[in-house]
């Protein structure tokens, strides 16, 4: 196939307020060809997608789709000429059937505007053995998998004759199995001579299916290279900016647990379907543990599970080395647990509720009396946690919605002290959360840990995870993969690990 | 100087304003209406009819205040009128059939109400059904089960004086109903603000995955909310059949839905998350005024029915308006 330069952005230049997002950025993708664009969170890449499909005009350069060049800021004159973008959430509508999502908005009509069912399904049913993809047309899409989604988006892509398809994290909700089927529907674009952009932070993943690959720094392109010419520490190097050190080893596990206290939270082998599989871990009273890794590794999920959230298919929980039953979350508070929710404002906060009632929440019954509410144990309870924690501002009664980002996340954590927590999960604590707030957050947490409350993170913040673990757990694909102690490993080796490259 | 004054005084005076209305809007649009009856009919404003008033109300009342729960969690409870008819049907069988005891008789009513409303509450709260199409099969189920043990006929009640006295006695010149109205209400605003159960369901109300993972007992407490407005809609048959000295399977058609008008009123959000008891209690007043002065004011029955619906979506819609004014 004859390989010509389908897509191109030249120079484009995009400054907000303080930030320059992009600076003179290039890429050019050629028809059949799966292109890779990887940088770390921030570097520019969505900047640069949104100025590819018209979503952002560039302060300078210019867009050219076939060597013509496209109008800024129209979404629509992209997608008409050929751009089409799927994005990490579904654009599809879930109740409506595969065949309707296909042709929404351009389905053919009889006279007088109806629905002409017949033409419809004749277009759909050909698109889709063309293509041979296997999906049912009258399936409806919220009964689907999620790659059979994805499938179903670059089946609109396809239908919409679109020359480009960018891919913003296609893989992120996906199985091993899963991501391989859409490899196959990857390849059957680019065979068609379409060519794709393909976001992902799973270096494996680019080095099985890209051509060619971009690496994008503090909105600079700094590379641009066929896959076949790199390396993963290469890249890794590139979209860190620093020398990858090899010196540094690992501890060994075992070795560094000798110097704890009792183990507060162990699960042995424990799994859940599609998510994660035989995981095993510990958590000292003392010791903060960080699990850290990509999106899509199922963190979340895992900590959800520990604390009875969701509930696994199989594994056990041991707490201070007795089995636990955990079946719910209240089980996992009287047994000592609190978990942070990552989504403070959708599972945490209890927005329209006041400061105190957020503070208390957990442990009502230690501000009750004969059953009843005890105002004055309430508030005490509450102004107790809010002086030792500095919430601001300094009063009970406002709604927790009306405070900022730090200081919601600091009545989450008050809600655990409240009561006997001995074990706290927190799940991406510091997002959102400005600097200040930070700082205080993480000394916090390492005086609780210093009083012997075992803690146990989720964190994709790479500096967080070296500035607050004593141990670092990288979780790949729903599994644990490599363990490090603090001050022993480097963010380069920890990356490694976690785009999934074997560390010794 | 003059200048720093006047500003303050603006400042303070608009930011008492926002809240008095926030909390009282309600109690403003009632004295509008109380107004503009009396200034036709100035015996609207007399004592017994004032007294007359909430003695219609408090069957209503009764219901609105125990289904105020149900409607902060987010929830709805449809079945509350048939729950009123087997209620006093079952107190009235069992008055025959026991020899007259007043307490077994009010005992098996409020029972039976707790029983149903638990049954909801359970299918709602373990089996995540949708609340509106739960009750909606209960009112179905119960109106055909009050119809099997009952008929369609009117069962009268020929004793004993002390059941007659739930609906029709007084005590200190005040009728009884009132005094169950108001204890009832006054209990329930007590469960509302005093107990964690009251916290509780705010918190479901506003959040019910926060509720859940603050370790909150959920499924308990969506239960017991519909246990808690079954009783209240057997409280309401057990007086409603004293009051007529009869009961019958067809009683409580479409009092369902003037006790949700009730809440709705009072500025419950049928989304869940806010509300008062007491605001319900105000909403079952404001309703009880409306029909009155109607009737009073000798509108004939059709014409009431039509304007009932105008005042309430207007008195709902101003008392919104009164609570987003600055």
């Amino acid at each position: 196939m004859k390989k010509n330069i389908l897509l191109q952005a030249r120079d484009v230049s995009k400054r907000y307020y303080a930030v320059q997002a992009l600076s003179e950025a290039n890429i050019e993708i050629y028809s059949g060809e799966v292109h890779a664009l990887i940088g770390s969170n921030g570097a520019g890449k969505s900047t640069l997608i949104k100025i590819l499909t018209g979503a952002v005009v560039p302060d300078t350069g210019e867009v050219l789709l076939n060597g013509k060049q496209i109008p800024h800021g129209d979404t629509k004159a992209a997608l008409d000429a050929g751009i089409a973008c799927i994005y990490q959430e579904s654009n599809l509508v879930p109740t409506l059937s595969v065949m309707d999502n296909i042709l929404l908005g351009r389905q053919p009509t009889l006279r007088m505007g109806v629905l002409d069912r017949k033409a419809q399904r004749a277009i759909v049913v050909d698109l889709l053995k063309k293509h041979d993809l296997n999906l049912d047309p009258d399936a409806a899409v919220q009964s689907l998998s999620t790659v059979q989604q994805k499938e179903v988006e670059i089946a609109k892509a396809l239908s919409l004759n679109a020359k480009v398809v960018l891919m913003d994290e296609p893989t992120a909700w996906l199985s091993q199995v899963e991501v391989e089927k859409l490899f196959r529907s990857i390849r059957k674009l680019t065979d068609e001579g379409a060519g794709v952009l393909y976001i992902s932070h799973v270096l494996d993943e680019i080095f099985t299916i890209a051509d060619r690959v971009t690496v994008i720094r503090d909105g600079k392109v700094l590379l641009s290279t066929a896959i076949s010419d790199t390396t993963k520490s290469a890249l890794v190097q590139t979209m860190l900016g620093r020398q990858l050190s090899s010196e540094v080893n690992a501890l060994q596990q075992e070795q560094a647990e000798k110097h704890l206290g009792f183990v507060a939270l162990e699960c042995r082998q424990m799994s859940r379907a599609g998510l994660f599989q035989d995981v095993n871990l510990k958590v000292h009273r003392g010791e903060i543990v960080c699990i850290t890794g990509l999106i899509g590794a199922k963190r979340t999920e895992l900590v959800r599970t520990l604390f009875g959230a969701e509930l696994p298919d199989s594994g056990e929980v041991l707490i201070d080395d007795k089995p636990a039953h955990i079946r719910r979350p209240l089980d996992a508070i009287r047994y000592g647990m609190g978990l942070i929710p990552e989504d403070r404002r959708r599972d945490g906060l209890l927005m329209n509720l006041s400061i105190n009632h957020n503070l208390v929440m957990a442990y009502l019954p230690l501000v009750t009396r004969l059953g009843l509410l005890a105002p004055d144990l309430f508030k005490r309870m509450g102004q107790f946690q809010m002086d030792r924690l500095g919430i601001v501002p300094p009063h009970l009664e406002i709604p927790a919605r009306n405070l900022s980002g730090g200081n919601q996340q600091k009545v989450l954590i008050g809600r655990w002290l409240a009561g006997k927590t001995g074990i706290i999960i927190l799940d991406e604590p510091t997002v959102g959360v400005d600097v200040g707030a930070k700082a205080d957050i993480y000394k916090l947490l390492r005086d609780l840990a210093d009083y012997g409350t075992a803690i146990l993170i989720v964190s994709s913040d790479m500096e967080e995870v070296m500035t607050v673990a004593d141990r670092i757990l990288v979780m790949a694909r729903g599994g644990l993969v490599a363990s490090f102690q603090k001050g022993r490993v480097t963010q380069e080796q920890i990356l490694n690990a976690a785009s999934g490259e074997m560390v010794q | 100087m003059t200048t720093l004054l006047s500003k303050f005084r603006d400042k303070s005076g608009r930011i008492a304003t926002q809240r008095f209305f926030k909390d009282y809007g309600l109690i403003v649009v009632m004295l509008m209406v109380i107004a503009g009856i009396t200034s036709i009919e100035r015996n609207f404003l007399s004592l017994e009819n004032m007294i007359g008033i909430l003695y219609q109300v408090a069957i209503i009342g009764v219901m609105a205040a125990c289904m105020t729960f149900v409607i902060i969690t987010g929830g709805i409870d449809l079945s509350v009128g048939p729950v009123m008819a087997i209620s006093g049907l079952l107190a009235v069988f069992t008055l025959e059939s026991t020899g007259m005891s007043l307490v077994s008789a009010v005992c098996v009513g409020l029972l039976a109400g707790a029983i149903i409303g638990t049954i909801n509450g359970f299918a709602i709260g373990r089996f995540k059904l949708p609340p509106f199409v739960v009750t909606l099969g209960m009112m179905s189920i119960i109106r055909g089960t009050a119809l099997l043990i009952g008929d369609a006929t009117v069962h009268l009640i020929s004793g004993p004086e002390s059941f007659l006295f739930i609906g029709t006695g007084q005590l200190f010149g005040i009728p009884f109903p009132i005094l169950i109205f108001a204890t009832v209400a006054t209990l329930i605003y007590f469960i509302q603000t005093r107990t964690p159960f009251g916290l509780t369901v705010f918190a479901i109300g506003e959040n019910q995955e926060a509720a859940r993972l603050a370790g909150l007992p959920v499924l308990k407490t969506k239960t017991l909310v519909y246990t808690l407005s079954g009783v209240g809609a057997s409280i309401a048959g057990i007086i409603l059949a004293s009051q007529v000295h009869t009961a019958s399977a067809v009683y409580g058609n479409g009092s369902e839905l003037d006790s949700i008008a009730a809440v709705v009123v009072g500025g419950t959000s049928l989304a869940g998350g806010s509300g008062s008891v007491h605001r319900s209690v105000l909403g079952a007043l404001l309703i009880g005024i409306i029909n009155n002065g109607l009737s009073i004011l000798n509108v004939s029955i059709e014409l009431q029915l039509v304007a009932k619906g105008i005042i309430i979506v207007l008195a709902l819609a101003l008392d919104r308006y009164l609570q987003s004014e600055k």
